[in-house]
């Protein structure tokens, strides 16, 4: 197989992950490059990437490296994507790509003209259990879908830090559930109503957001969707999914790192969930890069592209319009022109 | 122990199986059952009198407690009239469908200081009641969120859609008081959304068949009650509290654990297919505990206020769904 050559642009937590998976576990491509700010030398030294900078241009400027996966704080992702189109390389991108709908129908284009692969890092689409639940639906099997719920609940709340430059919970949090339920169902968000409280974390209050949500949405083929979600469940990270129909339901339930179940006079105790999404999502995270490289090599269409994560975006723009103005809010309500956005 | 005597009115389906219930419970002599429209034939047994005027039951002054079992537009007057007799109250839900109309009926019943029950059975369910206990030993903390799962085995003829009130009413009301039950706490405002998915004659007939319900509780807690009225695999209960300590859960019930594991799949048996089945011990279990509470001269654990609020909340959903905007429950 042809081999892709890539640069990581951004070693944060996810940024080092999706590193790691490319140079062990993804042979059908090579690191080239990494650049960040504050690049650990020997950790990027000892998978072997012989380019290691603080300078995003070693990456953007380099013309061997095709393809750029960029996991550098939100607020630049845009901006990066600008560069890295107009340099003719393809892009993997964590989400969100922007908090402002305009922001991505910019970038969306830019890609377009550039004519660049555009995958965002909706992860769960790769998820081999998510998989099966959609092909599923798609072959038909619970007949017309009805109801699709989603539970996303974080191990443990983030610092407030993070949560202060985060977009708030609907953002980026609840993000990834808008991009399920419209991959779940096949269909688009017309309308959100989210209501939410702060349950878990006062501080989290004091920062303007909220850490406990709840929104239900009304999908345009009828269909009806909720979403709960809690930015901190003591016993792991629950992740569960459930579509409903006139044939019956299919489900995905937390999965374990163990399957262990201990049985005694005190009870039957099973272990609990991973203890967060790069655990859960482990063999999620490696598919989409491997999805995004079979994308660039043309040898697959997109699992995410940017019209998935401007559709996501805007519902969840709705679903924080509507909890601040405790009204059922419409899609059409939300602003998409380009050049609405923050471009630097 | 002492011994009840009890008059049942209303021999339907509810009537027929409480009065079952009844014929096997220590503690409780059924005397009489009257309902105008009944074919008794072989049942109930011979010992038990039978009529079709319900001063059978009202008028005996040997009756002491009174099962209210006939449609739901005679459960206001027959609570007054045996509130009047002097009669303790089982009564199916919903008293009424008109707040105004309870409030007027609670009102007759305290001044004649009997005890009144309404039949919110799911509370008295070994499962959920289960996850009550869980959620008052403080297993879960503070309770963050609520979900509830209920969707019937099969929609109901569109005849019994017309006059049952709506979705809201007759079918997520058992939610509504779920979700006080396992909070112990009130709903302030609610959010419906509803679709016609399953039959469109149920949405000419002015109702929905399929809804998501938001709640939000004084305490804090949001609560999602999702409804449908057909589930194909059978009667889809669940209930889950989520809190500051962990979660409590309830699946469905079947007939047996039994696991097939076949090259195809592993399969078990479908979640038991009617109410009648799922909440059988329930049922025998709010009855002990209403002719508890009037031996021991207590209050009963499901009160006329909890037959109240259930219906303050249905009449909130149901406008909120038909404005399409959050409606705060009104204040008792």
């Amino acid at each position: 197989m042809k081999q892709t050559t890539v640069g990581v642009i951004g070693a944060g937590r996810i940024g080092r992950m999706h590193t790691e998976n490319l140079v062990h576990h993804i042979p059908e491509a090579t690191v080239k490059a990494v650049a960040s700010p504050h690049l650990d030398q020997d950790w990027a030294e000892g998978l072997g990437i012989p380019i290691r900078s603080i300078d995003n241009s070693v990456v953007l400027g380099d013309p061997e490296i095709e393809a750029v996966v960029i996991t550098a704080p939100s607020g630049l992702h845009c901006e990066l994507i600008h560069q890295a189109a107009a340099a003719g390389k393809h892009v993997f991108c964590e989400k969100p790509l922007a908090f402002e709908p305009g922001a991505i129908e910019d970038v969306l284009q830019a890609a377009d003209r550039a004519g660049i692969i555009l995958q965002v890092g909706f992860n769960r689409r790769s998820d081999p259990s998510l998989l099966d639940l959609v092909e599923t639906v798609r072959e038909g099997r619970v007949g017309d879908v009805h109801t699709v719920r989603v539970t996303n609940r974080d191990p443990k709340a983030p610092p407030i830090d993070f949560v202060k430059r985060s977009g708030g919970i609907f953002l980026d949090f609840l993000i990834h559930d808008f991009d399920t339920i419209r991959y779940l169902s096949g269909s688009e968000i017309v309308e959100v109503y989210a209501t939410g409280g702060v349950l878990i974390d006062p501080e989290i209050g004091a920062a303007g957001d909220i850490d406990t949500a709840m929104v239900t949405v009304r999908l345009a083929n009828g269909a009806l969707a909720v979403i709960d979600a809690s930015r901190q469940a003591v016993y792991g990270y629950d992740q569960r999914f459930e579509v409903f129909g006139s044939g019956g339901s299919v489900a995905v339930n937390n999965t374990t790192p163990s399957m262990s179940v201990v049985s005694t006079t005190a009870g039957v105790v099973g272990r609990t969930p991973h203890d967060g999404f790069v655990s859960r999502y482990r063999d999620a995270f490696i598919a989409e890069l491997r999805g995004f490289l079979a994308a660039v090599r043309g040898d697959a269409p997109v699992v995410a592209g940017a019209g998935d994560a401007l559709a996501a975006v805007r519902a969840a723009v709705a679903a924080r319009e509507s909890f601040n103005q405790n009204r059922p809010i419409r899609l059409v309500e939300v602003p998409v022109a380009a050049g609405g956005g923050t471009r630097a | 122990m002492r011994t009840i005597t009890v008059g049942v009115l209303g021999a339907g389906r509810i009537g027929r199986l409480h009065a079952d219930n009844l014929l096997r419970m220590p503690g409780v002599r059924v005397k009489s059952i009257a309902d105008p429209y009944a074919d008794f034939g072989a049942w109930p047994p011979e010992h038990i009198e039978t009529g079709l005027d319900p001063s059978l039951v009202l008028d005996d002054p040997e009756i002491e407690a009174v099962l209210i079992c006939s449609p739901t537009p005679t459960h206001a007057p027959f609570t007054e009239a045996a509130a009047a007799a002097g009669k303790h109250i089982f009564c199916e839900k919903p008293i009424d469908l008109d707040p105004d109309r309870i409030r007027r009926t609670l009102e007759v019943v305290d001044a004649a200081g009997v005890k009144l029950q309404v039949g919110f059975n799911r509370r008295f369910d070994p499962t959920f009641s289960r996850v009550r206990q869980a959620v008052v030993d403080g297993d879960v903390g503070d309770i963050h969120i609520v979900k509830i799962t209920s969707r019937d085995p099969e929609a109901p003829p569109v005849e019994y859609v017309e006059s049952s009130g709506g979705i809201f009413l007759d079918m997520t009301i058992h939610d509504f008081d779920m979700v006080r039950y396992l909070t112990g706490s009130e709903v302030e405002e609610v959010h419906a959304m509803g679709a016609v998915l399953i039959n469109p004659a149920i949405g000419e007939a002015g109702d929905v068949d399929t809804a998501v319900t938001t709640l939000k509780m004084a305490s804090g807690a949001l609560a999602v009650i999702e409804n449908s009225r057909q589930a194909v695999y059978g009667y889809d209960q669940r209930v889950e509290v989520f809190g500051s300590k962990g979660s409590a859960e309830a699946g469905n019930e079947t007939a047996n654990r039994v696991t097939l594991s076949a090259g195809d799949g592993i399969r078990s048996d479908t979640p038991l297919y009617f109410f009648l089945e799922r909440y059988q011990a329930s049922f025998v279990a709010e009855l002990e505990a209403f002719f508890a509470s009037v031996r021991d001269d207590r209050d009963p654990p499901v009160g006329g206020r909890d037959g109240l609020m259930s219906v303050l909340i249905g009449l909130a959903a149901a406008q909120s769904m038909a404005e399409n905007r959050p409606v705060r429950v009104e204040a008792l």
